[in-house]
């Protein structure tokens, strides 16, 4: 497959090794598309909040656990990477600087975990274009909020699903932390780093819609056999 | 709210049930194994499965009434006693409103079996500005260490509705960090706190 043929856009099917996720979300939610950057920086995620629904009967008998872990990983990926390239352009200082220094440094560890808890069944990276927002103090900022309320969301929404004790345990774990960034970034971009008493979850095809709509993430190597019908494709 | 059934009689048995030994190994497992230790592939079918029951959910969730009454009240006194300015004083305001809609929705999920609040005595750590921010980043960990801990005992409907104050409080705890001068994020993966440890902190806190 060649490189122009194979760009696509992330789909659940990614992060779905045994295929126990993709008959589930068939249902896109157009709506939440494209809030990710131009809401985020006034009101964090409580737009997408607003929209967002429990995860179904449906969809907590049919999750496996290597997905829920692979999506978790899919999103370590895309955050790891952002600060990973913020620190290599090196346009960043202060008291922000040492924000993603500290932070990448987490999301590389968590990265580590999640592959080595999955081993062969781990996803690859994809490959990332964060189309310049690493390159100033201001995008950087505005898109690391936005980043890691969605994190923050995402683990929300997947813990109730995990079926494994220790898995569920190390994911709560990690789901802190990334509350914990959020309201790090939020403070040094100005906004309130806790702005309601209840964070709402983002269910899984919620956040894939919103990566999708950065157009942050394309995936040139589809890890899943080409016989996938393509249900999801942003 | 369906996620808790506050079913009538079961008396309150926090200790015994939230200290159990083999409950909290489970999650330090589980932490370990995230936190970069080997594990093969072959055991992604063999961890034990999370579970929980009506009974237990309550019993966590009491002890999360006690947490949340108990950092609202402390927020409370200090925005009287403590002449807080500036940003502190935005910190106690804000998080102080949110700990009461956490008890709120809590003692409104337990019914009944949520009791009434015991009495607080907070001494210098409300009345000290720089005792206050001490005690918050304490008070703050504890309670996020404890729901954190419980998190794999609770159903997961419980589960989901607690997740939402979880977070929260973790932000508390970044936000009081940070204004103490303290990386609001010092670990990649957060520790666990046990329910004794926690009544330990706690303690010279509660006047009755």
């Amino acid at each position: 497959m060649t490189a122009g043929d194979g760009v696509r856009s992330l789909r659940l099917d990614d992060f779905d090794v045994d295929g126990a996720v993709r008959d589930t979300f068939e249902v896109m939610q157009c709506h939440t598309r494209s809030i990710f950057l131009r809401r985020t920086a006034g009101a964090g995620l409580a737009a997408l909040g607003a929209v967002a629904a429990w995860p179904s009967e449906a969809s907590a008998a049919a999750t496996s656990d290597t997905a829920i872990l692979n999506f978790a990983l899919a999103l370590e990926y895309l955050q790891a990477s952002f600060y990973t390239e913020a620190e290599r352009i090196g346009a960043l200082h202060g008291a922000l600087k040492q924000q993603a220094d500290v932070v990448g440094g987490h999301e590389r560890a968590h990265v580590k975990a999640f592959r080595q808890l999955l081993g062969s069944k781990a996803i690859k990276e994809p490959t990332f274009n964060f189309h310049g927002v690493t390159e100033s103090a201001d995008t950087f900022r505005t898109t690391a909020v936005a980043f890691e309320d969605l994190a923050a969301a995402a683990y929300k929404g997947q813990a109730p699903l995990i079926k494994s004790r220790s898995y569920l345990a190390g994911a709560l774990a990690i789901h802190s932390v990334e509350a914990r960034h959020a309201a790090w970034i939020r403070r040094l971009a100005g906004f309130l780093p806790a702005a309601k008493a209840f964070d709402e979850p983002l269910d899984a095809h919620e956040v894939v819609n919103i990566v999708n709509s950065t157009h942050f993430v394309t995936l040139q190597d589809p890890t899943t056999s080409s016989q996938t019908s393509p249900n999801f494709t942003g | 709210m369906p996620p808790f059934d506050s079913t009538e009689g079961d008396r309150p048995r926090v200790s015994s049930h939230l200290s159990r030994g083999t409950l909290l190994k489970g999650s330090i497992a589980g932490l370990g194994a995230l936190a970069g230790a080997a594990v093969g592939t072959t055991e992604l079918a063999a961890s034990p499965d999370a579970h929980g029951s009506a009974a237990t959910d309550k019993e966590i969730l009491t002890f999360g009434l006690l947490i949340e009454r108990l950092q609202a009240a402390f927020y409370a006194e200090a925005l009287r006693s403590a002449h807080l300015t500036g940003e502190v004083h935005q910190f106690a305001q804000v998080v102080g409103g949110q700990e009461q809609e956490h008890a709120k929705f809590l003692e409104s999920a337990l019914g009944s079996a949520a009791g009434n609040s015991p009495h607080f005595k907070f001494g210098d750590a409300v009345t000290d500005p720089a005792k206050f921010l001490a005690t918050a980043i304490s008070l703050e960990e504890t309670g996020l260490g404890v729901y954190n801990g419980q998190g794999v005992n609770l159903t997961p409907a419980s589960l989901a509705a607690a997740a939402k104050i979880v977070s929260v409080e973790a932000r508390h705890t970044a936000w009081a960090r940070a204004l103490a001068g303290k990386l609001p994020a010092p670990v990649a993966v957060d520790a666990t706190v046990s329910v004794t440890r926690a009544k330990q902190t706690f303690q010279p806190f509660i006047a009755s």
